[in-house]
């Protein structure tokens, strides 16, 4: 039986897990898109990425080393699939909707005007994998049944992460007609509804990451998107009682020795995430482990699963 | 600080010495941006005026720097704050962090005549354009690092890319830009006097952008780069530029990783798109390892005070058997980048300073732990 956290993020359509680079967003999102299949949720795990022929750290980090990102989905395990989220994809899936004819979109994506137009102007990457990924989110097997029940995305690292939130806003003002702005404000009521979307937002128990954290929630809240939480990822074990701890930094502070950087990552873990718990009130902690690979998934899956 | 026969710590310092542009590319969460403040730090401890430019958004250069984090233009590091961090005089500072906003209206200003140059910034088109901050940075880069190399004020500009898997962005979206703005495409997108082929293109072109976009977006852009279309062969001589200067000898392209498999592909992946487009690719630093750790004693070999009680003794001796074992596989994985850098490239570890490289003298601290002994001036 799952806390009641985490029933409410996983009772979402979209879950946006993103965070500095290096926190562990890709192993968490695989994580949380595994304890939603786990209860028979028909889950699809979206990466972003540039091109399709690179090597995709999404599957990477569920055992498919070296395996390159599919366009389409792709089964990834019981209830479980992957896709890579492209700006093609979306320019393509967009023109599809727009346009009357199917074959007019393949032909007008042939077009090099348009090709060139829709891969040199600023931003119209970034919307492509958003419409995408919002297909994918709509998607529907049969009427009123969707084709996924949860879409958990591995976001780009803060910055652009906080250029994708903000994106369908901006679009609004500068295109408010046609299809795009229609498009827009589906976006935006799909994305700023706490029961469809909510962000996740990863760092790890070291003192600027942390302070990036909060800024990165605040930013999100800003553009209206609903902040689930914050969750500390790589948490060292620390077996010392305060006594010890403190005698054995006196120790090693007058010595340089093994063990002693181990110590002070420490005393920084302890500060950060009592900063961190100070901001945000409960943060889920994943502890640091040696496992890699879909062994590590699972087991953060777990933790995520008996979390309270 | 042990001196190893290792060559990689001269070639970084020949670098810094002798290059005019150096690019940090690497997966994010590696350190790029305190390496690129080390690295721009070092130089000006060697004499030279450096700017460092950094494209992430994130605000740490600043932080890191001591100046304000949303400035207009390169803010100097103020002359005694590298003093007190142990910076020798003779040298200057600069950082920005890159304002998309400002290159652009600085660039328009620059290439049109000031009545036009304030329909261009006047557009409502424009207005919003740069307000889509994804992706402008990429563009903007290019032409930012085209108007400080032009200025001559610096002798070595340290760029901080972005840390996406398209860090390299920068250099490819203008071209994909200016390809666009070939006079020929844009000229679809305008308002037509002539006929034939070209005409007909443009009416398939112009129905499907009605459909896409709505009419009055539409009438915006054909405004918009009506307006922008006599700038667009110096938009692209810029770029060339820039990108002629990125593949001479005066440029180097480092990579930054940690020993994590996955920075590590990442960085592998980085170097073929840097060779892949011809640049000059000089090596690797290595951020967030043990690999220089490898030499020191155990607790367990060490006499300690009462102090330290047997128990905690006990619960100390695995920590730093994995330190150990950490050392010895950071160790390789610095072994092999030396040997996938070859018989000219570098590979350099940084050393650990846990949470010191938060300020300018930790900046420093770092940048000597990657050089060898500074040569007086």
């Amino acid at each position: 039986m799952l806390g009641p956290r985490m029933q409410e993020l996983l009772s979402a359509r979209f879950v946006i897990v993103t965070g500095k680079g290096g926190t562990g967003k890709t192993t968490l999102a695989a994580a949380l898109a595994q304890v939603a299949a786990s209860l028979g949720k028909r889950v699809l795990l979206a990466e972003v990425g540039p091109e399709p022929e690179a090597r995709s750290p999404l599957r990477a980090a569920l055992g498919e080393e070296g395996q390159a990102g599919s366009i389409e989905p792709v089964p990834a395990g019981p209830n479980l699939w992957t896709v890579l989220l492209t700006p093609e994809a979306g320019h393509r899936a967009f023109l599809r909707d727009v346009l009357p004819l199917g074959f007019l979109a393949d032909r007008a994506m042939k077009a090099e005007p348009l090709r060139r137009f829709l891969s040199a102007a600023p931003a119209f990457a970034e919307l492509g994998i958003l419409y995408r990924g919002l297909q994918l989110v709509r998607a529907e097997q049969k009427k009123h049944v969707p084709l996924y029940d949860l879409v958990v995305l591995d976001a780009p690292a803060t910055g652009h992460a906080l250029a994708f939130a903000s994106l369908p806003q901006v679009l609004l003002r500068i295109i408010p007609g046609g299809p795009i702005g229609r498009a827009a404000r589906e976006g935006i009521a799909l994305l700023h509804d706490p029961k469809h979307t909510r962000a996740v937002v990863t760092t790890l128990p070291e003192s600027l990451p942390v302070t990036e954290a909060l800024e990165l929630a605040k930013g999100l809240a800003q553009s209206n998107l609903t902040v689930h939480g914050v969750v500390a990822n790589l948490v060292p074990h620390d077996p010392f009682t305060p006594a010890e701890r403190s005698a054995l930094s006196n120790w090693t502070r007058t010595l340089p020795m093994l063990g002693a950087r181990t110590l002070q990552r420490l005393e920084r873990a302890r500060a950060a995430l009592a900063r961190l718990e100070a901001a945000v009130g409960s943060v889920l902690m994943v502890p640091e482990r040696e496992t890699r690979g879909r062994e590590l998934v699972s087991a953060i899956a777990h933790d995520l699963a008996q979390a309270r | 600080m042990s001196t190893s026969p290792d060559p990689s710590s001269d070639r970084l310092a020949a670098l810094l010495r002798d290059k005019r542009v150096i690019v940090l590319c690497g997966a994010g969460g590696v350190g790029k941006t305190t390496t690129s403040a080390a690295l721009a730090l070092a130089a000006a401890d060697r004499g030279r005026r450096v700017l460092v430019l950094t494209v992430d958004p994130a605000r740490r250069l600043a932080e890191a720097l001591g100046i304000p984090p949303h400035a207009d233009a390169p803010t100097r590091v103020p002359e005694e704050l590298l003093r007190k961090a142990g910076v020798r005089p003779g040298g200057a500072l600069d950082a920005w962090m890159l304002d998309p906003r400002i290159v652009f209206e600085n660039l328009v200003k620059k290439l049109a005549p000031p009545e036009k140059a304030k329909a261009i910034l006047d557009t409502r088109l424009y207005r919003h354009l740069t307000e889509l901050v994804a992706g402008m940075q990429e563009y903007t880069a290019a032409e930012a690092l085209h108007t400080f190399a032009e200025n001559q004020a610096y002798d070595l500009i340290v760029l901080d890319t972005p840390p996406s898997r398209n860090a390299l962005d920068f250099l490819d979206a203008p071209g994909r830009l200016s390809r666009f703005l070939d006079e020929g495409i844009v000229q679809m997108f305008l308002p037509r006097e002539g006929g034939g082929l070209l005409r007909r293109a443009g009416r398939l072109v112009s129905s499907v952008f009605v459909r896409m976009f709505g009419e009055t977006f539409v009438q915006e852009l054909q405004i918009f780069l009506g307006a922008f279309s006599g700038m667009f062969s110096a938009i692209r001589a810029h770029t060339e530029g820039v990108r002629a200067l990125l593949g001479s000898d005066q440029a180097a392209f480092l990579l930054v990783s940690s020993p994590e498999t996955a920075a590590l592909h990442e960085a592998h992946f980085f170097r073929t798109q840097i060779e892949g487009r011809a640049l000059p690719f000089k090596g690797f630093v290595l951020n967030r390892s043990h690999a220089r750790a490898a030499t020191l004693p155990h607790p367990s070999e060490l006499t300690h005070d009462a102090e330290v009680s047997q128990a905690s003794l006990d619960k100390l001796k695995p920590l730093a058997d994995r330190e150990r074992s950490q050392a010895i596989a950071d160790a390789q994985v610095l072994d092999e980048l030396r040997s996938r850098a070859g018989a000219h490239g570098l590979a350099v570890a940084a050393p650990h300073l846990g949470d010191a490289v938060e300020d300018l003298s930790g900046l420093h601290q770092l940048a000597q732990g990657l050089l060898p002994e500074r040569p007086s001036v």
